[in-house]
């Protein structure tokens, strides 16, 4: 059907990054995301999961009276509440990385700044899923917090919070992960968007508790072409952001070893969430949001 | 350690170039931030470093070599003292040999190699022996050794010279000599013994420090020689001065050439000194190469021949511009100029003169420049400008003007004036200048009224009164040069025409303004020939032989010429060609030798002093040895080293590419 697929392949199209950079709400940003992936998600029923009927109960002082079923009402004269199977109550924790690491890349966008939209479009969905939202903006320190919540000007608030995200200093897993440990005790989803460049075990040592504790890890580790697929045509002096460590590395090195050591790198990293029922994402910023979004329904889903 | 050149050291600033560029490299685009270095090993930081280190070592190399080069153009040397001898109680001999002209006489020099290996052979087991040859100057044949082989073998490549002897002038030097040779020092003396060479104060031939002296003379016998002693050209003749010693018995004959061409023959009948008249030969217009040969079979055949260069220019035409041509300064200036036979005074009226005539002449004179109407001056200015050069006067007309024509100087108001009777005498004179450096008697000169003139910028003021107004100045207009005198020529103003050094000034201003800066044709054989006399710095000078003196770099360059043969030398300047003639000095023609009471007193009196213990000499002076070669070399070595550093360097990116 010609007229579907060209409006799939529009809706596609909104999901590349260089679209998404010309966009500067991030609002916006998430909202096409979204509305682009669910686009697609309608010609699979398998993903119709969130629109299907769970339920009805009776209605409860605190229930957001827009959820009540009018009819049930009019026929019964009794409000219950309609539950959906995505309205199941969860939570989305999204741990921002915004180490100077992060602010490697592009053009036309810079780990950080996908991680931003993905980061956004998480949100949105989930808000969209009716799920609490928050957020840990981190790097040495924990720079921003939101905490999760179903309010819908909060959404607006985690936005914000991501948006403000600005790449600097190192990178440090406890200080996040122990904040999230203090600020939250519910089950529910915790989003890890970072590049990893980080001592595995350290990261484990962080990640395990909340594993441990019935949260449900998601990594994603947000890299950019450059360091998967570097292409160096003569010696350069590579300095790192964080560190100012400068190394001095031949192409041969970078087309040859180089890619080897960063999928070992990533490698080990899935290996070691999957040790922990952890699952671990690896986005490529080049390409378009939809991937990244759909491993997290389909993470939810398995939850479900 | 020194430099003969150190001014090419600046050209070490050039390593700021490598400096810098290679400072633009370290900072280049290449080094790029990455998100972690997490996985870049350490191993690659060796790399780099070893990198780092190859890219100083070819900074360095770079740095090196320029400074290389620029130290090869400064041409560095070392002094280096020579191997230390140390002295025996045999102490040294040195056989000192004549090399002077007389020694060129049938026969002598073998008996010199005879006397002079005797000498060497005579000398005690240990002593050290220096073979010496001694003409105009003393030189070191060989050098000093014990092995009398070593010494014997320097006997072999000696002759006779052309030049002149004074024993005085060699034992001088011996004695200087001796002063750096292990003690005791024997002198032997191999040498004809001329009276002539002889100085005028015999201790001056007595050298200290040499603790015996032996003569060996040779050429014993009764000297038979003819020699040519002067040729003096009358004007109406050539008087040939000869001097016949010897065999009265043998005759000789004196053929007069002319440009290579006999035009006169003469017998000699008796010897002794004689004067003979030749007629004028015909001479050809310009330098005339005149020999004056005696055929005979003499004792010394190098003072046979006697060669003279007769110019025969005819006068230069110098044009006198003046109001009368029968007045006092027309006499005075023609009878200068005339009396050096180079020039002839051509008087002519102003008013009538033909500006269109000057480019005819090297320079003019002008008796009163007061007289110079506008159109004569724009000639004269152009004149001045294409090269020409003007002697000028100033009387009473020019005192009339506040601006002299051509010259353009204005008459200064604050001039000191001599009280009515009373004279001003000549204050300051530059005697460097040409114009004044051959004239004397200024002091002489009284001045009774001068005209003051304002000096201007480009004046050069040669004489000044004692009351410090220019009494000649020097001016340049254009290429050419104005000699202005602001005083008349009269005799009323000064008394300048009628004092003796009023002749010898119009010749050398004559001379200077002509362009011609004169020399001698006539030398000696050992004189010295300035070339910057002979026109110029660059040059080149043909000897007798037809061969090039000066090498293809020292024709650049100011040379003072030996003409150390006797013959014709040709002398090619920038500035124009001569022939400059040299003749064996008339005292080697003397060889009479000295009287046995002489010689005894001279050895007798050499010797008294006598140096004595064991010390420490050294062979020789100290000697520079230059170091641009070895320069040259570690500059060869260093580009090669840069070569293969660059290429390593840049080994990488070859490789990329590849």
């Amino acid at each position: 059907m010609p007229p579907l697929q060209t409006s799939h392949s529009n809706a596609r199209d909104l999901l590349r990054p260089e679209v998404l950079a010309g966009l500067k709400n991030l609002d916006l940003v998430a909202r096409s995301v979204v509305e682009g992936v669910m686009i697609g998600l309608h010609r699979s029923p398998r993903f119709g999961f969130s629109q299907e009927f769970a339920e009805y109960r009776s209605y409860n002082e605190g229930d957001d009276p827009r959820f009540i079923d009018w009819n049930v009402f009019a026929r019964t004269e009794k409000t219950y509440i309609k539950r959906f199977l995505g309205d199941t109550n969860s939570h989305l924790m999204i741990l921002l990385d915004a180490s100077a690491s992060m602010g490697f890349g592009g053009p036309p966008v810079n780990k950080l700044r996908y991680a931003q939209f993905l980061s956004a479009s998480l949100a949105f969905l989930a808000a969209r899923q009716h799920d609490a939202v928050g957020c840990i903006v981190f790097d040495e320190e924990v720079r921003d917090y939101r905490a999760p919540s179903t309010r819908s000007g909060k959404l607006q608030g985690v936005l914000h919070c991501i948006d403000s995200a600005t790449a600097s200093t190192g990178t440090r897993f406890d200080k996040p992960f122990d904040k999230f440990r203090e600020q939250t005790t519910r089950r529910g989803l915790v989003a890890v968007i970072s590049d990893f460049y980080c001592d595995i075990e350290d990261l484990l040592a962080g990640v395990r508790p909340l594993a441990w504790n019935g949260q449900d890890v998601v990594l994603f580790q947000v890299l950019d072409k450059q360091e998967l697929d570097p292409d160096f045509k003569s010696n350069v002096l590579l300095e790192d952001i964080e560190t100012g460590e400068a190394v001095e590395v031949a192409p041969q090195f970078m087309r040859e070893a180089y890619p080897q050591r960063i999928r070992s790198h990533i490698d080990q990293l899935r290996k070691a969430a999957a040790g922990i029922g952890a699952d671990h994402v690896l986005v490529n910023t080049s390409d378009s949001l939809d991937q990244a979004l759909r491993n997290y329904l389909l993470f939810r889903e398995r939850r479900q | 350690m020194g430099l003969l050149a150190p001014l090419f050291l600046l050209g070490v600033l050039a390593i700021a170039l490598p400096v810098w560029l290679h400072r633009l490299q370290t900072q280049s685009s290449e080094r790029k931030p990455f998100s972690s270095a997490m996985l870049l090993e350490k191993a690659e930081q060796q790399i780099h470093v070893r990198k780092k280190l190859k890219y100083l070592l070819l900074l360095a190399a770079r740095i090196i070599l320029l400074i290389l080069i620029a130290l090869a153009f400064a041409k560095p040397f070392m002094t280096v003292s020579p191997d230390a001898i140390v002295a025996t109680d045999a102490g040294t001999r040195l056989v000192l040999i004549d090399t002077s002209a007389s020694m060129d006489r049938a026969g002598a020099f073998s008996q010199v190699q005879e006397e002079a290996g005797r000498a060497i052979d005579g000398a005690p087991d240990g002593a050290l022996i220096q073979v010496l040859s001694a003409d105009r100057t003393l030189q070191v044949v060989g050098e000093l050794s014990g092995d009398k082989s070593v010494s014997r073998a320097a006997l072999g490549a000696m002759s006779a010279s052309a030049l002149r002897l004074d024993f005085g002038e060699a034992m001088s030097a011996v004695e200087r000599l001796a002063a750096s040779m292990p003690p005791p020092v024997n002198l032997h003396f191999v040498s004809d013994f001329q009276a002539s060479g002889m100085p005028v104060r015999f201790a001056d031939a007595v050298p200290a420090g040499i603790a015996g002296f032996t003569a060996h003379v040779v050429g014993t016998g009764e000297p038979f020689n003819w020699s040519v002693e002067f040729v003096r050209d009358t004007g109406e003749g050539l008087d040939v001065g000869l001097n016949g010693s010897g065999d009265r018995e043998r005759i000789a004959d004196v053929d007069l050439l002319v440009n290579d061409v006999v035009v006169e023959s003469r017998g000699l009948s008796q010897t002794g000194p004689q004067v003979l008249h030749f007629d004028a030969p015909d001479l050809k217009e310009g330098e005339n190469r005149v020999v004056l040969r005696i055929n005979t079979d003499d004792d010394l055949a190098a003072d046979n021949s006697w060669y003279q260069v007769i110019d025969n220019e005819p006068p230069a035409t110098i044009p006198l511009l003046t109001l009368d041509t029968g007045g006092l300064p027309v006499t005075y200036l023609s009878a200068a100029l005339e009396s050096a036979g180079a020039y002839s005074v051509l008087p002519m009226v102003v008013g009538e003169f033909d500006p269109r005539v000057l480019g005819r002449y090297p320079w003019v004179v002008i008796d009163e420049i007061g007289f110079i109407d506008p159109e004569l001056e724009r000639s004269l200015t152009g004149f001045l400008e294409n090269g020409g050069n003007l002697l000028a006067f100033a009387g009473d007309r020019a005192a009339a003007l506040e601006v002299l024509p051509v010259s353009g100087h204005r008459q200064s108001a604050t001039a000191v004036r001599p009280q009515a009777g009373e004279f001003l005498s000549v204050g300051q004179i530059d005697i460097r200048h040409p114009v004044l450096s051959q004239t004397e008697g200024w002091q002489s000169v009284n001045v009774s009224r001068n005209l003051p003139l304002d000096v201007q910028d480009g004046d050069e003021i040669l004489i000044r009164l004692e009351n410090n107004e220019a009494f000649l100045i020097e001016r340049r207009v254009g290429q050419g040069r104005i000699l202005l005198m602001p005083g008349s020529l009269d005799n009323r103003w000064n008394d300048l025409p009628v004092r003796p050094v009023f002749v010898s000034f119009i010749i050398e201003a004559a001379r200077y303004l002509s362009g011609i800066n004169e020399i001698p044709s006539n030398y000696t054989a050992g004189a010295s020939l300035p070339l910057t006399l002979a026109g110029g710095a660059s040059g080149q000078v043909v000897d007798p032989d037809g061969v090039t003196v000066l090498s293809l770099a020292d024709t650049t360059r100011e040379q003072q010429i030996k003409l150390n043969k006797p013959g014709f030398y040709e002398v090619y300047t920038p500035q124009g060609e001569m022939i400059v003639a040299a003749n064996v000095d008339p005292l080697e023609s003397d060889l009479r030798k000295v009287s046995q009471d002489v010689l005894d007193r001279w050895q007798d009196a050499t010797g008294g002093q006598t140096l004595t213990g064991t010390e420490t000499f050294f062979a020789d002076e100290e000697q520079t040895v230059e170091l641009w070669h070895w320069v040259l070399l570690l500059l060869a070595l260093i580009v090669i080293a840069e070569s293969i550093l660059g290429n390593m360097y840049l080994t990488p990116r070859r490789t990329e590419r590849a």
